[in-house]
């Protein structure tokens, strides 16, 4: 899907513009650390608070992997059956790509999930790897408390490593950015609830950053909600083609490279007008709610433990989240976007399917990985579901 | 009016002629899908006009549909297989609620409101082994024809179990059960057992009825035994099973150039 141009043809770069070369400006952000003396983190999961890292002076940069380039490389290693998401990031690892992975001083696993999990102990043999691990039991009284002694270790982890003290001023003043980031974003995303959004769901994905709470980012997320506040609507390059069918977007995270199923949605004559997952709206949703809880650690733990990831079981919040997103954002259908065995997001869709049915959206589930030898059927089933809506 | 329906499957190409004045079907007919699949959807559509005689001229609206509805350039739009398939299943078979179509690739199943539109569907396209592709390769590795095979299922007394999910594998499978005595009739039966219970768990609990069956497969004998057993429920086979698709297209070509 093709990237609509700006009414306005100035030659001032657009945000747009600025967020396509995102990782070159992470490149440069983690060059200027490293020689600064600030360390990189390196994170896989939406439940690592980044304010903790951010508090240690460090910078948290994303390191999922959406390349379907490097995965015959992890497949020497792991499984052909697991997710490519998992063997994208390994694979980084293993054919040395990936340079925030390999400056990295420390890496982030998080147990989302069993084959992540099993990746970083390979991953440990040669890196330095913490991890963290998270509740299953979202209703249990217990799994919050369990959850804050293990925000809590963590912090003094990052103290021990890289030598500092995270002061309770220091996490506030993170957690005051982070809610910034997520503020610019939300709103951001809030644009697609309108009845002819100035932009698509393609362009909303470019809007965001490897690497979290950097100021000329965030410059941009502001410039952006003004620039898109007065730009058209992009439609279709006829004025036949007709009305895009709003599509809300579900499930597994889209990894920055693996964009291949909503541009497919899009080029189909959908508009993705909303992507309940963890490279969508799910992470941004809530803020660090510093004057709720006057003890910071247990601010941020209980942000975070609000994610409805589907390692959670009973993951009930989950629907409730994509029932209010229906409401707000008026999708016609809502589509899951299942990566190949992913055992916790294929088996939920059932429970999705269900709620889609009570809120009479027509359902359709993709369970695919990155190659993209079954473009075409997805597009077909895309085309057939669009016709049921129209 | 008339207009015409091109469906241009993975095997074959098939089209229909559509009076929508008088809702008849007048004619239909199917070539071997090849490389020029444009050129051959246009001599078909030429001879299938002929056979009804009709001036090709005559034919006022075009929807192709199947995999390959992208390359008939010359079809005034597309529509994808699910829609046409139960909008020619509604036509045919108004009272039809929930539809099987087995094709020469892959396996669809639709469940249908009133009226014919398309509630819901899944559709088995990740292997051959729901679809004709996997009867073809079993009757060649029988020795036998496609009608053959569907004959020998008949005379079977029991079904062979073949497990596998994928044609190749499952050709090994065959191999072995030949190799260790098991009758070409309970082969052929088993392998009908088995693409009826994939398309089974593609329809899944809650199917509505009554079912209708089309697509090629639907001609072959034995298969609509093994997919009653399967769903344990009555399944009718709708007429010319293997111009369900064009039909639909035909209808909905002749709604479009309606509403135009």
């Amino acid at each position: 899907m093709a990237t609509i141009a700006s009414a306005n043809q100035s030659s001032a770069a657009t945000p747009l513009e600025y967020f396509s070369r995102m990782v070159d400006h992470c490149y440069d952000a983690a060059e200027a650390a490293k020689s600064q003396g600030r360390p990189l983190v390196g994170i896989m999961c939406e439940f690592t608070p980044r304010e903790i890292i951010l508090a240690a002076g460090a910078l948290p940069v994303c390191l999922c992997g959406g390349s379907a380039g490097t995965i015959a490389a992890a497949e020497q290693y792991l499984p052909a059956n697991l997710c490519p998401l998992i063997k994208s990031t390994f694979g980084y690892h293993v054919s040395g790509s990936n340079p925030f992975l390999k400056w990295a001083d420390l890496i982030v696993g998080e147990t989302t999930c069993d084959g992540k999990k099993k990746m970083f102990e390979l991953l440990a043999a040669d890196r330095p790897v913490y991890v963290l691990e998270l509740p299953q039991k979202a209703e249990d009284p217990d799994a919050m408390e369990n959850w804050v002694r293990e925000v809590r270790k963590f912090k003094e982890h990052l103290e021990t490593r890289f030598r500092v003290r995270i002061t309770e001023a220091r996490l506030q003043e993170a957690c005051r950015l982070m809610n910034r980031e997520r503020e610019l974003r939300r709103q951001l995303a809030g644009l697609m609830a309108a009845d002819a959004p100035s932009l698509t769901g393609r362009e909303l994905l470019e809007f965001k950053s490897l690497i979290s709470g950097l100021e000329p980012d965030l410059e941009q997320y502001a410039q952006a909600l003004e620039w898109l506040g007065q730009r058209r609507a992009p439609r279709g390059t006829t004025a036949s083609a007709p009305t895009p069918v709003r599509v809300l977007l579900t499930g597994v995270p889209l990894a920055h490279g693996a964009e291949r199923v909503l541009d497919l949605i899009e080029g189909c004559g959908g508009l993705v007008v909303c992507m309940e997952n963890c490279t969508g709206l799910k992470p941004i949703l809530e803020d660090v709610a510093l004057d709720q809880e006057p003890d910071p650690v247990r601010a941020i733990a209980r942000k975070y433990y609000h994610l409805p990831c589907s390692v959670m079981t009973l993951n009930q919040r989950r629907l409730e989240t994509l029932r209010e997103l229906a409401a707000r954002f008026r999708p016609q259908c809502l589509i899951e976007l299942v990566w190949q065995a992913c055992l916790t997001y294929d088996v939920e869709s059932w429970r999705v399917r269900k709620l889609a049915e009570e809120l009479r959206l027509p359902y359709l589930k993709i369970t695919t990985d990155y190659s993209p030898a079954d473009s075409a059927r997805i597009a077909g089933r895309v085309e057939a579901l669009f016709e049921t809506v129209r | 009016m008339i207009s015409a329906g091109i469906d241009a499957g993975s095997r074959s190409l098939k089209v229909a002629l559509f009076d929508s004045e008088r809702r008849q079907i007048l004619g239909c007919g199917l070539a071997d899908q090849g490389l020029e699949q444009e050129r051959l959807a246009a001599d078909l559509l030429e001879r299938v006009c002929r056979e009804a005689r009709l001036d090709r001229a005559a034919v006022r609206g075009i929807v192709a549909t199947g995999y390959g509805r992208n390359a008939i350039r010359f079809a005034d739009t597309t529509i994808t297989e699910i829609t046409c398939h139960a909008r020619g299943a509604h036509h045919l078979a108004p009272e039809v609620r929930a539809l099987i179509e087995i094709g020469g690739q892959d396996s669809k199943f639709m469940a249908l409101e009133e009226g014919g539109r398309v509630r819901d569907f899944a559709m088995n396209d990740r292997c051959a082994a729901g679809s004709g592709r996997f009867l073809e390769v079993v009757a060649g590795r029988l020795g036998v024809g496609l009608e053959r095979l569907g004959e020998l299922s008949l005379n079977s007394r029991k079904a062979a179990l073949i497990s596998s999910m994928c044609v190749v594998f499952a050709e090994t499978e065959i191999i072995g059960l030949l190799a260790e005595g098991v009758p070409a009739e309970e082969i052929a039966a088993g392998v009908q057992k088995a693409i009826a219970q994939r398309v089974a768990v593609l329809a899944g609990r809650s199917i509505k009825r009554p079912i209708g069956f089309t697509g090629g497969v639907a001609l072959q004998s034995g298969m609509v035994r093994a997919l009653e057993e399967a769903l344990a429920c009555a399944v009718q086979v709708l007429p010319q099973p293997q111009y369900t698709g064009a039909l639909g297209a035909a209808i909905l070509a002749a709604g479009r150039s309606r509403e135009m």
